[in-house]
């Protein structure tokens, strides 16, 4: 009896020495990354050593995977390396973003003020979503005003040159309204933080990767194929299709306080427009909307707003000019002109110094955009790299006052015909 | 042939079992023992015959990664990590320029554009004995 015990315990103690060998010979080799930043050993691309290099900004000799998603380092086995990872697989997620991407040499509380990424982002309209609620509670009564109280998450900006220096949490639970709890359950699924609706036309992630990390490709056939792949791309080339993601799939009904998705299915750009009595010029349906609006009226400028107006500026005479006035413009002189650091993060145009460039009544570069020598300009889409040729409205048969800004004024005669 | 008995045979099955266990297990230890720690990135770079390089040259040195000079003051080296966030500056003709963040340099290594705010680091060269030239990165 004790020799089959035996026979038996060596058994067993030969097949337990046999599958680990067996585990190990299939485990891959380990490889190993030691980036410029952090100097420590990371195992990460034992396993992802195919996955592309996320922009060329964050190359991965300097920058490692660690740094920014978090995870442990130095795991082989990937339930442990991936259980500590900042943001599951979207570091950029604003519950996480300040220890993903911040830090003075990054992108928060940089000498360079215009690299404050987080602190402008965080506090935009698009993360507090203050506007929309501002405007709801207000619509049914629930406050006095216009005026932003409160955002999807509290925050204080002390130095808030807008009149408004905090928001408080929106808590639908603390309502009273009936309307403003249920826009509280329905139609908080668009700003920054936000899951977004069930369908890949409304894919995306949170956070920075809402926007930089392009879910929708111009091509609508692709959307479906591109929300199942895995997506590792940081970009500023950022399609209207992806903005469309939030801002081109339906609209919310007042009467019921909830989300009406789009029902047709657009054939062409053209048409693909939700609103279907809107009109549009041809920029706004040749262009993309990062070709005309600005970092800071996406981003915000790190002041508290309670909607958008108050930060989008945009208008057509930004570019065109007025009957009496051309269009705002700047000569490079300074090597260190912002207009440098955005073309280098989207290299379509090369950019001199002493190319004259047009830019906005804030002073923010258009750095796609060239005056050329014969008063005309030229504009390459950042998305497309499509190049257009326009003039300004001085000198032309256009009779439109200056200060008539808004849509309808230039629809009037510029509407393309849809 | 003799028969083998039960009792001989659950010997030699079980010495046998125990060997190859014991096998198995050295190995592991073996291997285990055998494990290479990955070594430090080098600081002391065997650059060959100082003669390789003749006066005039600028030689880039992809590994290190610097830029190695042989001017009428003698060698000397200047790193291509950028002291923004290093990265691998590119050499151009007027200088060298960051691909990832725009900084740019002249051809000593002086900020011309930034976000760098220092300049390239000047790396330290000696000739050996043997005449080899050796580039040092510490």
């Amino acid at each position: 009896m004790r020799r089959y015990f035996l026979l038996a315990a060596s058994s067993a103690l030969l097949l337990a020495l046999f599958i680990s060998a067996l585990d190990e010979s299939r485990r891959p080799k380990p490889v190993a990354l030691i980036p410029t930043l952090t100097g420590q050993v990371e195992y990460c691309l034992t396993c992802h050593l195919d996955l592309a290099q996320i922009s060329k900004s964050h190359p991965l000799q300097t920058f490692g995977c660690v740094l920014c998603h978090g995870g442990e380092r130095l795991a082989l086995d990937a339930n442990l390396a991936h259980s500590t990872m900042r943001g599951g697989k979207n570091p950029s997620d604003f519950s996480v973003v300040q220890a993903s991407c911040g830090g003075a040499t990054c992108h928060s509380g940089t000498p360079e003020s215009f690299s404050n990424h987080i602190q402008r982002a965080t506090t935009s309209i698009q993360a507090t979503y203050a506007g929309a609620i501002a405007n709801i509670r207000y619509t049914f009564g629930a406050q006095p005003d216009l005026k932003a109280r409160l955002g999807i998450f509290a925050v204080q900006v002390p130095g808030s040159t807008s009149g408004i220096t905090a928001l408080a949490s929106f808590d639908p639970a603390r309502e009273t309204n009936p309307y403003v709890k249920a826009f509280g359950q329905n139609c908080l699924t668009c700003h920054l933080s936000a899951q977004p609706l069930p369908g890949s036309e409304y894919f995306r992630f949170t956070g920075c990767a809402a926007c930089h990390t392009p879910t929708q490709s111009a091509d609508r056939s692709n959307a479906q194929q591109i929300q199942s792949n895995p997506i590792h791309k940081l970009t500023t080339a950022i399609s209207y299709t992806q903005c469309d993601t939030c801002h081109n799939r339906g609209n919310y009904d007042l009467r019921t306080i909830k989300f009406e998705p789009r029902q047709d299915l657009p054939a062409d750009r053209l048409h693909d427009y939700y609103q279907p009595i809107a009109q549009f010029t041809s920029c706004e349906w040749k262009l993309d909307c990062v070709d005309c609006h600005t970092r800071t009226e996406a981003m915000g400028d790190g002041n508290l707003y309670s909607v958008k107006k108050d930060i989008q500026y945009i208008q057509c005479k930004t570019c065109h000019g007025t009957l009496t006035e051309l269009p705002h413009i700047r000569t490079l002189t300074d090597p260190n002109d912002l207009a440098f650091r955005l073309a280098l993060l989207n290299p379509l145009v090369d950019l001199k110094l002493g190319d004259t460039i047009l830019v906005t009544e804030k002073d923010e570069p258009l750095w796609n955009t060239l005056v050329l020598p014969d008063g005309t300009y030229r504009l390459v889409g950042k998305a497309t790299g499509q190049v257009f040729s326009f003039k300004p409205v001085l000198g032309s048969a256009c009779t439109q006052n200056g200060i008539d800004q808004s849509s309808a004024y230039c629809h009037t005669c510029h509407a393309v015909n849809r | 042939m003799s028969e083998i008995s039960r009792r001989d045979f659950l010997k030699l099955a079980s010495a046998a079992v125990l060997t190859l266990s014991g096998l198995l297990g050295l190995d592991g230890l073996f291997r285990f023992l055998d494990t290479q720690t990955d070594p430090l990135p080098p600081t002391d770079f065997d650059l060959g015959p100082a003669g390789n390089y003749p006066p005039g040259s600028r030689t880039l040195l992809s590994d290190v990664p610097a830029l190695l000079l042989h001017t009428q003051a003698g060698f000397s080296a200047i790193s291509l990590v950028c002291t923004h966030l290093g990265c691998t500056v590119e050499s151009k003709p007027e200088g060298f320029a960051c691909p990832c963040h725009g900084s740019r340099f002249d051809l000593q290594g002086n900020v011309t554009r930034g976000p760098a705010g220092k300049p390239l680091i000047s790396l330290r060269t000696g000739i050996t004995s043997d005449g080899k030239l050796h580039l040092y990165t510490n």
